[in-house]
């Protein structure tokens, strides 16, 4: 689940269009996502507002054994005035779902960012839906500034999102404690997303560490555009469109620590199918390091709207060790602890077969007269709303790695709270299992 | 003196390096680990070599057979090395992300990925420089304290000697965790291995015994100061300081004035803070007036022996009638002296080489350490009860002096076990206290002894009681106590004529003597006790 601070900032960058899939940060993100999803540790319990359309606030208090807790602040200088910001209205998808689809390229300002992606059942839920904004004036130069203050041990984040143009970014985000290294650290990413291609450039006070990450897309919509650009429509290029419904991309990235001397790199690819292909959507990539000799390929696949499975695979060519890792999500539409939940009015409306009609009793004047009652007049078939009715309200994930530590979460909403309980298994040693259990409760307004 | 370390012997024992190996990795082991090592270390190859260290004795404050405590300068430069073995993250990159904080992560997306490499160590060459304290104990074992960082300089070498990055990082983390290793847990190894070899008992309860010694050490009530006042000022008698206890809950604190202690404090804070102010503690030297009190002390005021007076007040009552003839007897001289008798009792009879300058010195430079040669006074042909009761004495700290079963021989002795070893060192000059000098007529022949007469019947008793049985000293040495008094008792007048006579016999002889062999007395750096100056 993600944190409602995440949520507004995911907002933000749909509000000014910036396309955060290309990044090569983010090659194998959605495979990530399904796998290593974070583990409720302990009980959470945060209450979170998007108090204007500019502003927005959080408060979180955690129970691990010790009690502590953070205030977070956020301001964006576009008005998020669309955004479902009620914890009884957030579209669960956007909190929950781990697989994500491609975005369009280069489609800034046209699509932006859906905020119908919760599925919906019978809907293919990568389809951006058109925005229901009116067009923001000033989004070229629109920032956001976050901080977030934990209390006990007086630990600092700040982040700064400058846009400067339609295609170029500054982030900047910085961690201030006590027992780091010179109090503190600080990273700047100076992003440029040009939609066929996106780079990163990056700075990192703590050693020195700069960095370069570039991704380059290729196939499917973005040789598409470039087709129609030059030669228009109706030439051999889109008869070849149509039978690859994928887009690639190869990226890259180069970290180079100037204080102390070293170095890293790695090499990726990934092919992902378009939102527009009507079969399975699935994702797959491959990254390797050369220098460590690191192989590490993903396949995440969306294998029914309401399943999705993601596996991982790595291999060390030095040191042959390798690693595997499973995941999976699968959503429901049930009512979670529905029994406990069932003298809900509206479930119980909503839920209810209409009446069957009662056979009515000859009427008495009809009897008077020896005949029969008129037939009465047919009534109208209420058509029902597929949609609605179908909500999903929960997910189950769950995830498996090489050492048997399973991981288990539920998340749904009950009422107007939303849930994540989870707990961490450990299947070698089944005398105590559970390594962690957690509870998160999350309520915004 | 020399010492004759054999360390080939070391290694003669099998088990040996197979321990030593053993505790080596359980130590290496303790501590967390920097996050380049990602697995645990363990030392398969451990060699002493065959070079061994140069020791350089500096100081050796106790020594017995059963217990040792010097400080030696040790320098080692030998052939001896150490091979570790362990599992390395080869990643730099996957070190740096750790324990950063995620927030301002870079997250590289494979960048960082793991590439852990089995990995070798040897270290040799291995220099060492060090001030080492040795405490030896046969119940306590071998405690070996490094007083400054030893390692002076060691090579690394490993795997990774041609990655010139990886190879420094590796000898500066290893260097470190190495002087973690000597300065905190070699003083435990080595300790635990001398216990396994000298008493295996003591392993068992090993842990027991340490918060034993940790409550030792912490009870102030131990060793409570000479002169406890509570927290008004007044003077507590040793009977009540007894009686408290840390147990029972009375404050510690109590025993020392909380005025003292305040001044105290900031006398130290201002010591810190290098402020100007200083306060002013009463009945306190500075040690800025040391050069003007030394002068003071050669004058032959009664200052340097306030010592011994504070000493006497918490005697017992045991000790009168030895005050009563040195009092007459230097009130036979005409010189009413304020040191007390029992300083110049031992200055005049244990060893006329003492002078009382010298004896005074003694008493300031009480913490200078000693070399304690009991072994070599026994084979001197000493009594047994002489011995007995004189480790009695060493043993019996102030705080052991109001115990009233104590023999009153015991009493004048006090003071004798620190002048005696003071004396040690001067070589030639017969070391008896004066209840003993009697029996050694040969070295204070020309100086008749001024408690002759008071001492005889208790070294008449002495020898009675070591024909019997040296266990049973302290019983005739405790009814020779009311004997002395009675003698006292009945006639007093004639006591005391006899005893001014005695006295004045005594200076006279002395005189005598002095006049005789005037270089023998010239010898003595400082002026003779008041009571025994010439009449002129």
């Amino acid at each position: 689940m993600r944190e409602f601070m995440q949520y507004v900032r995911n907002a933000f960058y749909g509000a000014t269009g910036w396309n955060e899939d290309n990044s090569y940060k983010d090659l194998n993100v959605t495979a990530r996502e399904l796998i290593d999803f974070p583990l409720p540790r302990g009980i959470r319990l945060s209450l979170s507002s998007l108090a204007t359309p500019h502003f927005a606030t959080s408060y979180q208090l955690c129970n691990v054994g010790v009690v502590d807790g953070s205030i977070s602040y956020l301001h964006s200088s576009v008005p998020l005035t669309a955004v479902p910001a009620q914890s009884d209205k957030i579209p669960l998808g956007a909190l929950m779902r781990s697989y994500r689809g491609l975005h369009q390229l280069g489609t800034r300002g046209g699509a932006q960012w859906s905020w119908e992606t919760e599925p919906q059942a019978g809907t293919t839920p990568q389809i951006p839906a058109v925005a229901d904004m009116r067009p923001i004036p000033n989004k070229d130069k629109s920032s956001l500034l976050y901080g977030r203050l934990y209390l006990p041990q007086s630990l600092l984040e700040a982040m700064v999102i400058k846009r400067f143009s339609s295609a170029l970014q500054v982030q900047m985000s910085a961690v201030s404690e006590q027992s780091l290294r010179n109090g503190g650290t600080m990273l700047s990413v100076v992003q440029y997303d040009k939609g066929k291609y996106g780079l990163e450039g990056l700075y990192s006070t703590d050693g020195g560490l700069l960095g370069l990450r570039g991704l380059y897309n290729f196939g499917g919509d973005a040789s598409g555009t470039a087709a129609n650009s030059q030669n228009g429509p109706g030439s051999q290029e889109s008869a070849e469109k149509e039978r690859i419904y994928g887009r690639f991309s190869v990226g890259g990235e180069l970290y180079y620590g100037t204080l102390n001397k070293s170095g890293g790199m790695s090499l990726g690819a990934r092919f992902a199918t378009l939102p527009t292909h009507k079969g399975t959507p699935l994702t797959a990539t491959l990254t390797i390091n050369p220098l460590m000799g690191n192989i590490n390929t993903t396949y995440a696949v969306l294998a029914k709207d309401f399943l999705a499975m993601a596996t991982r695979m790595e291999f060390n060519v030095y040191s042959y060790e390798s690693d595997w890792a499973v995941g999976l999500e699968l959503w429901s539409n049930r009512r979670p602890a529905g029994f406990l939940l069932g003298a809900d009015p509206s479930l119980h409306l909503e839920s209810d077969e209409p009446e069957p009609p009662k056979k009515k009793d000859r009427s008495f004047r009809a009897k008077m007269e020896w005949r029969l009652d008129d037939p009465e007049p047919e009534p109208a078939k209420v058509e029902k709303p597929e949609g609605k009715t179908q909500e999903y309200l929960g997910v189950f994930k769950a995830r498996l790695n090489s050492n048997l530590n399973l991981g288990l979460v539920w998340e749904g909403r009950v009422k107007s709270l939303i849930f994540s309980l989870g707990t961490g298994v450990d299947l070698h040693k089944l005398g105590e299992p559970f390594r962690s259990l957690g509870l998160e409760v999350q309520y915004s307004s | 003196m020399a010492f004759n370390f054999n360390w080939s012997p070391l290694t003669a024992d099998a088990g040996f390096y197979e321990r030593a190996r053993d505790l080596l990795t359980t130590a290496l082991n303790k501590s967390p680990k920097p996050p380049i090592i990602v697995d645990d270390i363990f030392v398969t190859e451990f060699n002493l070599g065959s070079v061994p260290p140069d020791l350089e004795i500096l100081e050796i404050g106790d020594l017995a057979e059963d217990r040792f405590r010097g400080i030696f300068k040790m320098c080692y430069s030998g052939d001896a090395f150490l091979t570790l073995k362990t599992r390395v993250q080869a990643n730099p990159l996957n070190t740096y992300l750790s324990g950063k904080p995620g927030f301002a992560s870079p997250e590289p997306l494979s960048a960082s990925s793991s590439l852990t490499i089995p990995l070798q160590i040897t270290l040799s060459e291995i220099k060492l420089s060090a001030f080492i304290i040795v405490v030896f104990s046969k119940q306590k074992g071998l405690t070996l304290v490094f007083r400054n960082d030893p390692l002076e300089s060691l090579k690394v070498s490993s795997t990774f000697d041609s990655i010139p990055f990886v190879r420094d990082y590796l000898q500066r983390t290893i260097e470190q965790k190495l002087r973690d290793l000597m300065m905190d847990e070699l003083p435990a190894i080595i300790h635990r291995l001398s216990l396994q070899i000298w008493c295996p008992d003591q392993i068992i309860k090993e842990d027991e015994e340490q918060k034993e010694a940790v409550d030792h050490t912490v009870n102030p009530l131990s060793t409570p100061p000479l002169d406890a006042v509570d927290a008004e000022g007044h003077l507590l008698d040793p009977a009540a300081i007894s009686e408290l206890s840390l147990e029972a809950g009375t404050e510690p604190q109590s025993l020392f004035s909380q005025k003292s202690l305040f001044k105290l404090t900031s006398l130290t804070s201002t010591q810190e803070t290098s402020a100007l102010f200083t306060p002013s503690i009463k009945e306190v030297m500075y040690r800025a007036w040391a050069g003007p009190s030394d002068r003071f002390d050669t004058a032959g005021t009664p200052g340097p022996a306030t010592p011994s007076l504070h000493r006497t007040t918490s005697y017992t009552n045991g000790t009168a009638h030895t005050y009563t003839f040195s009092d007459t007897a230097s009130q036979d001289q005409g010189n009413l002296p304020s040191r007390p008798s029992l300083v110049s009792l031992n200055s005049a009879t244990a060893g006329l080489s003492l002078g009382s300058g010298r004896h005074s010195k003694a008493g300031r430079k009480k913490k200078t350490r000693v070399v304690n040669l009991r072994g070599k006074t026994s084979s001197e042909g000493e009594s047994e009860a002489g011995e007995s009761s004189e480790t009695a004495s060493t043993s019996a700290a102030p705080a052991s002096e109001p115990v009233m079963s104590h023999p009153i021989l015991e009493v004048p002795e006090e003071d004798m076990p620190s002048n005696a070893s003071k004396v040690r060192f001067g070589g030639a000059h017969p070391r008896r206290p004066s209840f003993r000098g009697d029996r050694e007529p040969a070295k204070v022949s020309e100086a008749p002894v001024p408690s002759i007469e008071i001492s005889s019947p208790n070294t008449t008793q002495k020898q009675a009681s070591r024909q019997s049985s040296p266990v049973d000293i302290k019983v005739p040495a405790d009814w020779s106590r009311p004997r002395a008094p009675s003698e006292i008792s009945p006639s007093v007048i004639l006591e005391q004529a006899w005893v001014m006579k005695m006295a004045g016999e005594i200076a006279r002889r002395v005189y005598d003597e002095k006049n005789r062999n005037p270089q023998f007395w010239e010898e003595r750096d400082d002026t003779p006790p008041p009571a025994y100056e010439p009449r002129s």
